[in-house]
């Protein structure tokens, strides 16, 4: 496959589900050959979209093309591009060489070679041995397996992955997440995943796009969505645990949480007083001075410690990277470096930036 | 020992459960014994009063019904044929119209769904008569098509019902992966619908053939001379003046058999068919 095949846009994508509005506008760029991620929870238009790029689901309005043709309408088949569904979808009757040499014979490839392109696919994903069994005779991860080798026989333009890693354990979806990524980069095909799960997106996606409510909330690296999350929506959803976000106001040049001045306000473009404070669990700290706390729950993670606390009637997530013994209800104090806040309007839910030049104190 | 309880409850309901089938299975099954004994008897054997469990028995009867001056043989091939026309017919359109209620969006689905079944819902009777001044208006009286076409408007509707819930038990994902693989409409029928309802068709087919194959009250008004089945045919050794009871008997028997031979073949199949769905992920079908 050439370089720059598999460019992938979406402009105003809308689509309707009786009176329910699944996608309500969705603009994409995906570029040729990149790991994106669609990710949201569940009933946010992920799948839909997903849907609608693979020709499953006609758009009610909006354009996609790939690399430049419209195909908005086109049919799946048309669109050459390969799908593995949540569920599979193995044809339970075929045996998992008959599977994966399907789309072949569908695409009317001589009969002589289906085999051999058929074995180099299971063995790209290590399920050449069980080549004549049949999908009812595997285990999840098997039929998982079989499902990437039917995508991968041939040669798509478009790899679309619907949560394929959902239905496995957690020890699987491990093994199976580092799989996907090396057989990315050994396919160099433009790939599309949809999760739930932001870890996933997060580790495996060059970019993604955050879904809420039929729109997208926020396009960009895990980099950027997790240290410049564009609204409130993304920065509760994004990180194990998300960020904290807490009810503040601007006074006196001041960020005040608590009535308490936590951070300098100068540089903040904000139009009203009360605005949220985000703050990563794992930039807050145990300090002998700060916003006064009190213990709640404290979860021992092994290396790390997670703690819920209570701050003003909020409740505050912590993680501390050592394991302590603190006990229930104690009183605490936290702090952090005011260069790891992000301040968000509480009306519009957007992040409030500061003006360019005084990103430092 | 101390037998357990609970092993003794069981072995008591189990020893019931065996009592009520012996019994539900010999009031069920009596006609037929009854039968298979009449049609080993001599005609007058079968008018002893009361009834001798010990005679002497003769295949007579069987020979008389085959291929003697009642011979049914012709009226036998007269009920194959129009069966088995019925039977692919049926299959040949409910196939593909139980795909296209299945899967396809089509503008008053509902509503041609719900007419389909509502023919069902007449009484046959009630159609006889009609069906009979048509029939005769276009000269199908007593002939092969119009026997088999006033059989395929009763077993349609029954059919297409019937093979909508198989395939609707199917994941409409399998069929998109299909889709995806390139495959057209057809194809993906062919290749990934049609061998995973192979159960449905099974069942389809034998309650197809079987009501064609017991079908009287049509048979008897719309058949004649030329084209009468086997269950017409059958009341030949009934008169006015004496009834056959044991040449009866074997021809009934006969006429049985090509049911008996198909529900044995079938059984498999109609199990499997019809508790499929009954467990989510159903299994293999």
């Amino acid at each position: 496959m050439s370089g720059e095949e598999g460019r992938v846009s979406l402009k105003g994508i809308r689509k309707k589900f009786g009176s329910f509005e699944a996608l309500k506008g969705i603009d994409l760029q995906i570029g040729p050959r990149e790991f994106f991620a669609l990710l949201g929870p569940s009933g946010s238009g992920k799948s839909t979209t997903l849907r609608v790029i693979a020709g499953l689901e006609p758009p009610d309005d909006g354009t996609m093309t790939v690399d430049g043709v419209d195909v908005t309408y086109a049919s799946p088949g048309e669109r050459n591009i390969a799908m593995v569904f949540q569920s599979y979808a193995l044809y339970p009757h075929m045996t998992l060489a008959e599977n994966i040499g399907f789309p072949l014979k569908m695409d009317k490839v001589p009969k002589a070679e289906i085999p051999g392109l058929v074995r180099a696919a299971a063995e790209k994903v290590k399920i050449d041995h069980l080549l004549e069994r049949r999908p009812g005779q595997l285990s999840g991860g098997q039929q998982q397996r079989c499902a990437l080798a039917r995508a991968i026989v041939r040669q798509p333009r478009l790899f679309l992955l619907d949560e394929p890693l959902s239905n496995l354990d957690a020890q699987l979806r491990l093994e199976t997440r580092i799989e996907l990524k090396r057989l990315h980069s050994g396919m160099d095909v433009t790939t599309i995943y949809v999760t739930h799960d932001q870890e996933e997106a997060m580790t495996i996606a060059d970019r993604m796009a955050i879904f809420r409510d039929g729109e997208i909330i926020q396009i960009g690296t895990p980099d950027e969505v997790f240290n410049r999350p564009d609204n409130m929506d993304v920065a509760g959803f994004i990180g194990s645990p998300p960020m904290n976000l807490l009810p503040a106001t601007l006074s006196d040049g001041g960020v005040l949480v608590s009535r308490r001045r936590v951070a300098d306000a100068a540089g903040y473009e904000a139009s009203a007083s009360d605005v949220v404070l985000g703050i990563r669990p794992s930039h807050l700290r145990l300090a002998s001075d700060g916003l006064p706390a009190r213990l709640l729950l404290s979860e021992n993670l092994g290396e790390s410690m997670l703690l819920n606390v209570e701050v003003d009637g909020e409740i505050v997530k912590v993680r501390l990277p050592e394991v302590r013994h603190l006990k229930l209800g104690e009183e605490l104090h936290l702090a952090f470096d005011p260069e790891h806040i992000h301040l968000f309007d509480p009306t519009t839910r957007r992040r409030i930036d500061r003006a360019r030049g005084q990103h430092q104190l | 020992m101390a037998a357990n309880p609970h092993i003794a409850a069981r072995r008591r309901r189990n020893v019931l459960l065996y009592v009520a089938s012996a019994v539900i299975l010999v009031v069920w099954a009596f006609p037929i014994l009854w039968a298979v004994l009449v049609s080993l008897k001599s005609e007058t054997e079968v008018l002893a009063y009361p009834p001798r469990a010990i005679f002497e028995p003769t295949l007579r009867n069987y020979v008389d019904a085959l291929v003697g001056g009642f011979s049914i043989l012709k009226s036998f091939t007269t009920s194959f044929i129009i069966s088995t026309a019925t039977t692919v017919l049926t299959i040949l359109f409910a196939v593909p119209a139980a795909y296209a209620f299945a899967r396809l969006r089509l503008p008053g689905k509902r509503t041609i769904g719900f007419y389909t079944l509502v023919t069902q819902m007449i009484p046959p009777v009630g159609l006889v008569i009609p069906y009979f001044l048509i029939l005769n208006r276009i000269g199908w009286l007593d002939t092969y098509q119009g026997m088999v076409t006033v059989f395929l408007t009763f077993s349609l509707p029954f059919a297409i019902w019937l093979m909508v819930s198989y395939m609707e038990d199917i994941p409409k994902e399998m069929e998109e992966a299909a889709f995806l693989d390139k495959a057209n409409r057809f194809q993906a029928l062919w290749h990934i619908i049609l061998p995973q309802v192979r159960g449905g068709i099974a069942v389809t087919v034998i309650f197809v053939f079987l009501n064609a194959w017991n079908e009287f009250l049509f048979a008897v008004q719309l058949g004649g001379n030329k084209v009468r089945p086997v269950t017409v045919a059958m009341y030949n050794f009934v008169s006015v003046e004496q009834t056959l009871w044991a040449k009866l008997a074997a021809a009934a028997l006969i006429a049985m058999l090509p049911m008996i031979v198909i529900g044995i073949a079938a059984q498999k199949q109609i199990v499997k068919g019809l508790t499929v769905g009954a467990v989510k992920g159903g299994g293999r079908r």
